[in-house]
């Protein structure tokens, strides 16, 4: 055998991680400064430099930065809630939706959508708009702590059981959609579709007041369970023997992942392969050690959501192109893409 | 110490162990041998907190059914038989897995050390999955041993558990490890192993525990266990103890200079 | 990728200018407002007040006349992008029932855009309405008059013929076709509403809306008439699609042959042409 050429040190893997760190935050910067400076009214950066007037101040107030802040922890908590996902599971093609979150919120909202009106007026009047993000956010949340539950005997989770209950609970969640769909009227299929296709145009103070409490802590928290999740590669048992507490373990990725998912599916709808592609590129760019993964994947995945936007509302300015789709559009390539070298270089 | 005492598992209803006791000392390689399906993983899954099971298991007089999982991983390490990793770590990166969190700033050469201790110096670097199953195997050896680098802790003894630690290894590197394993237990610590190779076992082990179908058919020092007539009712078929064969090349690692 | 929004500002800007020597006299005292029109059947009676010339944009659903076309397209009513709408300075905003997201048009209402909402439903009544409020919100409440008393005759015409119908014809609406299966128009749809105008009665009942209906359900309408849409992109259907599917096939209707395509922005839009579009079908299904 060939004594493989040794091109990277692993003091040196650390060391690049932590610059891609500082790349990654850079680049977030640099996205935000655009994202706050593009948009459909030509409004540049420049413009607001040298005072807002009344329609530059909503602009930017009431527009572009609520955009921004909504897109940026967006994709943050998808892109890391990916990566806990994945390192749960131990498999690099996990992610939110196989615990049940996205088949859960998808219900969530449709049933708000199509069955909305039979609220009662006074429960209606008193949660309003607020009705498709709120019943997508508590499906999420309650098909998770159902697969949860479905997956537990004796105070431990079975992994392989949740993924399998997860794939039958979406069939059934699936299902009840159909049904839903049936009953629902021209105007709730094309809102159904919109809300499939995910966006940021109902970006609002409000709705980023309601979600950070939901995802802020888990983006913030989650390199605490870097150490168990890198022990969890080994498999369950020999976590344990390292002392990684892994029922623990579980239970808190699980729960933060149905919080911080959860609550930007509801927020901004469905978003694709943002929770697959970053985690992917930042394995291959710098390991798949979950110290870095993590916060690397919070800044890269709001840097790349942030930047869809700003594609999704300049490029059929003055109409805009639902986020979901620009994030497919790039994300599946992509994707592709890093399937093609995987099998280039045997595997990884 | 490890003390078992009366020590039952039953996995999905069926009895796997029956009654075991025996104490494993520090200082000391205990070994577990016994045909396929006797028990000897299970008894080892059960020492390691890993299997429920009724009796008792005590390390260093912990509890081991009641112990705090960081509380037994600062005392003992385990080497399990087969481990799939499932992303692509290197080899260092994998090593530095068993560092306990308080030894992380310490020492940063210990992973080097952990490897080189194993055959595997230069192969730090390299994508773990890259290495050959026996090379694998060493690596996870040298994680081991860093999670109980020192032979003694402040706690008492540290441990090591290897379930078939020379499974997939060519008899010189069989050697290197269960030499590994001697130096761990002169220095102090414990060490108990599940093996299947005998002559190894009479080499190398203090003491062994032998299993037949669950039950502890016999236990004390290779010289005592390992007699025609108890290996040969163990085994089910005939053994012969220090004969030699009337013809053909044949090979002991007992005859193999130090 | 600023630049693509600064096209569409000046494409704005063009529509609006280069149509401003139309403009009517009953605007001459008024600052002429920038109109942003929101829903077809809205931007239709804007067209018809004679203040095509105040647009400068529309939604995706607005595509009659044909001229409205050259104006911007600020997306679909119910996923608007607010600063995409905003873009257009607009100082006024009209529109069907149902715009969105919320947040969207807080934030116009926010900017001191007056965001209006026109009444609608799908009965002649509600087309006067909405010719009534569209000109108030403009300004022009004699042309609104005039536009209304025109559109009332052509009601009255059109329930003068459907009145004189003695055996009137069961007609079953067919908006698609997917899969071989059948979406008809249910009770308080757009299609219920131009059938009972046009003097037909709907073929099918118990349902709200637009749904897939089963092919017995089919069989069991019998309409003597099968409706359908020949325009609008995917939606439109042939005769042909109708004999391929067997329980259509199956129906009265298309084994006498009576299969009758129309506009579908005409049939449904529920504006000021839906008189008209009333006549049509009247004259579709009983001659004359």
């Amino acid at each position: 055998m060939v004594m493989l050429a040794e091109t990277t040190d692993i003091q040196d893997r650390s060391i690049r991680a932590a610059r891609v760190t500082q790349g990654l935050a850079l680049a977030l910067a640099v996205a935000g400064l655009a994202s706050i400076g593009s948009g459909a009214t030509g409004v540049s950066l420049f413009d607001m430099l040298d005072g807002l007037s009344a329609r530059e101040a909503l602009i930017l107030w009431d527009i572009r930065l609520p955009r921004l802040a909504m897109g940026a922890l967006v994709g943050a908590a998808l892109a890391v809630s990916g990566a806990l996902m994945q390192g749960l599971f131990r498999n690099p093609l996990a992610d939110p939706g196989i615990v049940g979150v996205g088949a859960g919120a998808g219900l969530g909202a449709v049933l708000a959508i199509v069955l909305g009106g039979l609220l009662p007026a006074t429960l209606g009047a008193w949660i309003g708009p607020q009705l498709v993000p709120f019943a997508a956010f508590l499906g999420g949340w309650a098909a998770t702590i159902a697969l949860y539950r479905l997956a537990s005997r004796g105070g431990s989770v079975s992994v392989a059981t949740m993924l399998l209950a997860g794939i039958a609970l979406g069939a059934l969640a699936g299902a009840v959609t159909g049904v839903l769909v049936y009953m629902a009227d021209d105007r709730q299929l094309r809102d159904l579709t919109f809300w499939g296709m995910g966006s940021l145009a109902g970006a609002s103070w409000a709705k980023i007041a309601a979600s950070l409490p939901l995802i802020v802590p888990v983006l913030a928290l989650s390199p605490l369970l870097a150490r168990g999740l890198n022990a969890l590669a080994l498999g369950e048992a020999q976590a344990r023997h390292i002392g990684i507490d892994t029922e623990r373990l579980k239970r808190i990725t699980i729960l933060g992942v149905a919080a911080s998912a959860g609550a930007s599916v509801a927020i901004a709808g469905g978003i694709g392969f943002i929770g697959i592609v970053v985690p992917h590129l930042l394995r291959l760019a710098t390991g798949p050690d979950h110290r870095f993964l993590l916060p690397n994947a919070a800044l890269l995945g709001a840097s790349l959501l942030v930047l869809a936007d700003i594609f999704a509302r300049t490029l059929l300015a003055p109409a805009e192109l639902p986020i979901g789709i620009v994030t497919a559009l790039v994300g599946a390539p992509v994707f592709l893409w890093i399937l093609l070298q995987r099998r280039g270089i045997g595997g990884l | 110490m490890l003390e078992i005492g009366d020590l039952c598992v039953a996995l999905a209803g069926r009895q796997v162990l029956h009654s075991i006791s025996l104490t494993a000392q520090q200082g000391q390689i205990t070994a577990i041998v016994g045909p396929n399906g006797s028990g000897k993983t299970t008894l080892l899954r059960a020492m390691t907190g890993d299997a429920p099971f009724h009796g008792h298991a005590r390390l260093n007089g912990l509890d081991v059914a009641q112990a705090k999982l960081w509380q037994l991983a600062t005392i003992r390490a385990v080497l399990a038989q087969a481990t799939q990793l499932a992303f692509p770590f290197t080899v260092t990166e994998v090593v530095r897995l068993g560092l306990q969190s308080s030894e992380v700033d310490a020492q940063t050469d210990l992973p080097a050390r952990a490897l080189a201790m194993v055959g595997l110096a230069s192969y730090g670097n390299r994508a773990f999955q890259d290495l050959s199953g026996g090379e694998q195997q060493r690596a996870h050896l040298a994680r081991v041993l860093l999670q109980v680098w020192q032979p003694v802790g402040p706690n008492g003894p540290r441990w090591l558990f290897l379930d078939e630690p020379v499974s997939s290894l060519d008899i010189g590197h069989q050697l290197m490890v269960m030499g590994i394993a001697r130096r761990f237990a002169d220095a102090g610590g414990g060490v108990v192993a599940v093996m299947h190779d005998l002559n190894l076992t009479a080499m190398f082990a203090d003491q062994m525990a032998l299993l037949h179908n669950g039950r502890l058919a016999a236990m004390g020092s290779p010289h005592q266990v390992m007699t025609d007539g108890t290996l040969s009712t163990a085994y089910g078929c005939p053994v012969r103890v220090n004969a030699a064969p009337d013809h053909g090349p044949w090979l002991v690692p007992q005859a193999m200079p130090a | 990728m600023i630049r693509p929004s600064l096209a569409s500002l000046h494409l704005g800007l063009i529509a609006g200018l280069g149509v401003a020597a139309l403009a009517t006299f009953a605007l001459a005292d008024t600052p002429k407002p920038r109109v942003v029109s929101l829903g077809g059947s809205v931007t239709e009676t804007i067209v018809a007040l004679g203040a095509e010339d105040l647009l400068v944009g529309r939604d995706s659903t607005s595509n009659y006349p044909e001229s409205v076309l050259a104006l911007p397209d600020v997306g679909y009513i119910r996923a608007l992008s607010p600063e995409g709408v905003l873009s257009l300075t607009p100082d006024l905003i009209l529109s069907e029932d149902g715009a969105g997201p919320v947040e969207a048009v807080a934030v116009l209402q926010a900017g001191g855009i007056p965001f209006v909402t026109m009444p609608g439903s799908f009965s002649a009544q509600g087309v006067l309405d909405k010719i009534t409020s569209v000109a108030a919100a403009l300004n022009l409440e004699a042309e609104g008059a005039a536009l209304a008393d025109k559109t009332a005759a052509g009601f009255a015409a059109a329930a003068a013929r459907a009145d004189a119908v003695t055996a009137p014809q069961s007609v079953l609406f067919v908006i698609s076709l997917q899969g071989g299966r059948v979406m008809a128009g249910g009770e308080g749809s757009s299609a219920a509403g131009i059938i009972a105008l046009g003097g037909g009665v709907n073929a099918v009942s118990g349902f709200d809306g637009y749904k897939q209906i089963t092919d017995e359900a089919v069989i069991a309408a019998a309409p003597d008439v099968i409706l359908m849409m020949d325009r609008g992109g995917d939606l439109a259907l042939s005769a042909e699609d109708v004999q391929a599917t067997p329980a259509l096939a199956a129906t009265p209707a298309a084994k006498a042959g009576r299969i009758i395509r129309m506009d579908g922005m005409l049939l449904l839009g529920f504006g000021p042409r839906t008189p008209d579009a009333a006549l049509a079908l009247n004259a579709a299904l009983y001659g004359g």
